[in-house]
């Protein structure tokens, strides 16, 4: 299994560092451009499992790609199209997902029109996540860019209303609306997550198994490019209303299980976000603070279906809250053209009502890396990540019960990433 | 020991002050380009703002004077250099960075980009709507100049 994922990795920047560059071609009178990138990961951690992969043996499951090609229909209107493909732990499956396909009419710079499935943008990096090669970082600050769950937030199938507007002496102000279906990612770390907790029958309790997922979402960005040269500021919001189904059992016995349908509606789920970067020369600053607030209401098999002797599929009898605060600050420096350093904190909290300091209650992330661009179009990066908190049962993200016997406090963990982009 | 503490600080604030001056002071200083902006016959103007160049070049903005237009690159040296520095206030790895973030979103096409001044002015000067940017001591035949204001 290592061999086949680093085979693959490695084959695929080979081949692709070998073969292609930046392609142009003519089609129907029209000029379409072709790009595409791949990366290969490692990571090997001191502890807990990490983002579904068996890091703590270390793993090469951190395997990206997609390529996409574009042209201009007219002087106003561009289209183009972009398929992505993972494989990273237990996650993606090496299936191949259209990722974007947009047409956008650009009526003047200040209000353009897109629609198709969007890249969703919201705060700095939700809809270049993927890119690696413009980031310092091996991977971005998992708080807010979690790998795991990159499908919750990355497009939409819908449309944008988006321009920019430029005032004297105050900079310029870019905004973005955004409508659409969320696309269902039924192999990313929300499915995994419901169907790996637990993964073994476990008695007077549910396992879940998810059937499909998705709803709306809807939202904004505004950005201020402010007169301080290199200073941008913006804020975002985004809401959803995504319905989940699937199939819920309950063991009364070690050999008595009752299944049912299962259902979880969502009657709140606002995401507010701040968002800042300043560059100067070399030097590049950013930092993002997010709040999302969750309330959902779940139908399920009834626990009380042992000791009542009657089992029946009902909604909870409260609606679940959930109130979660992440965020990170980051700097770096570019020493020279093929090199640059930087650092970033990351904080993910799970339950803004209890106590932060609880391990598990957070995910507190301090990296350190270096990237190293051999040329203009390949990287390599070496990252050190130290991590406190695991978020215990609270947490839905990275560090999964399925992935570990339990959750160490503290996770060190080594990230050695190579990515190619043409 | 107060007193003495508060010194310390007041003389690190001090040499703070005089440090962000002089990298300030030299930002200035770096202003001044040397490269002329050209453009395809069919473009109307005559100068160009600073500000409607950067919103051409990031893609922002694609009409000068009512017509449609197209930014070419150079792919390096001094011209550029100096062109994306003074103008978009991007060095070339930021600037490349900027692109790729709309190709690979959908957001937008990489412009064109070209090797030479030469190989430019040759594109600007077939292409309806190119504006480019060349060396002042670059040969501008067939093209016109465009004052930047």
């Amino acid at each position: 299994m290592l061999n086949k994922y680093v085979a693959s990795g490695t084959l695929a920047i080979l081949g692709l560092s070998m073969g292609l560059h930046a392609q142009e071609f003519k089609a129907l009178g029209r000029t379409v451009q072709v790009h595409g990138f791949a990366t290969q990961g490692f990571l090997h951690s001191s502890s807990n499992n990490y983002l579904t992969m068996d890091t703590n043996s270390g793993s090469f499951a951190l395997t990206d790609f997609g390529a996409n090609a574009s042209t201009e229909l007219t002087d106003k209107i561009h289209v183009g199209a972009q398929v992505y493909d993972r494989n990273v732990g237990h996650l993606g499956s090496w299936r191949p997902s259209l990722d974007w396909a947009v047409a956008d009419y650009k009526y003047k710079s200040w209000l353009e029109f897109r629609g198709g499935q969007v890249k969703t943008t919201l705060g700095l990096f939700t809809d270049t996540q993927d890119l690696e090669f413009l980031y310092t970082w091996a991977l971005l600050p998992q708080a807010v860019y979690p790998v795991d769950l990159r499908g919750e937030n990355i497009a939409h199938i819908g449309g944008d209303v988006t321009g920019r507007v430029k005032v004297k002496k105050l900079g310029s102000f870019a905004y973005t609306a955004f409508g659409g279906k969320q696309p269902s990612d039924m192999r990313g770390g929300f499915v995994y997550g419901i169907a790996s907790a637990p993964t073994t029958p476990v008695l007077n309790g549910h396992m879940t198994r998810l059937s499909s997922y998705g709803g709306t979402s809807f939202g904004g960005d505004l950005r201020w490019q402010t007169p301080v040269k290199g200073l941008l500021v913006g804020s975002s919001f985004l809401a959803k209303d995504l319905t989940t189904k699937g199939t819920n059992s309950y063991w009364i016995t070690k050999l008595v299980v009752v299944s049912g349908p299962y259902a979880k509606y969502t009657k709140a789920d606002h995401t507010t976000g701040v968002y800042s970067e300043y560059t100067f020369r070399n030097f590049r600053f950013d930092g993002e603070y997010r709040r999302q607030q969750r309330e959902t209401s779940t139908t399920q098999i009834k626990d009380t279906c042992k000791t009542s002797g009657v089992c029946t599929v009902s909604n909870n009898a409260s609606p679940s809250s959930y109130d979660y605060r992440y965020g990170y600050v980051a700097a770096s420096y570019r020493f020279a053209k093929w090199f640059e350093a930087g650092a970033y904190n990351s904080r993910y909290i799970a339950a803004a009502g209890t106590n932060w300091d609880l391990p598990t209650n957070h995910i507190y992330d301090q990296a350190v890396t270096g990237k190293f661009d051999i040329n203009r179009f390949v990287d390599l990066k070496v990252e050190g990540h130290f991590m406190s908190g695991n978020g215990g049962a609270k947490v839905d993200r990275g560090f999964y019960p399925n992935d570990n016997n339990g959750y160490a406090n503290v996770t060190d963990m080594l990230v050695v990433r190579t990515g190619f982009h043409f | 020991m107060n007193d003495l503490r508060f010194n310390h600080i007041a003389n690190r604030l001090k040499l703070a002050l005089v440090a962000v001056g002089l990298v300030l002071l030299s930002s200035i200083g770096a202003r001044a380009a040397d490269v002329k902006v050209i453009a395809n016959s069919s473009v109307s103007a005559a100068s160009i703002s600073s500000g409607d160049l950067q919103s051409v070049f990031l893609l922002d903005k694609d009409t000068i004077g009512g017509g449609h237009v197209l930014p070419v690159l150079s792919k390096g040296g001094a011209a550029h250099e100096s062109f994306i520095k003074t103008y978009l206030g991007k060095n070339d790895s930021a600037l490349q960075a900027y692109y790729r973030s709309l190709v690979f979103t959908g957001k937008g096409s990489m412009p064109k980009t070209l090797s030479s001044d030469a190989e430019v002015v040759a594109y600007v000067a077939k292409t309806k709507g190119a504006i480019g940017y060349v060396g002042s001591g670059a040969s501008t035949e067939g093209v016109k100049t465009l004052q930047v204001r």
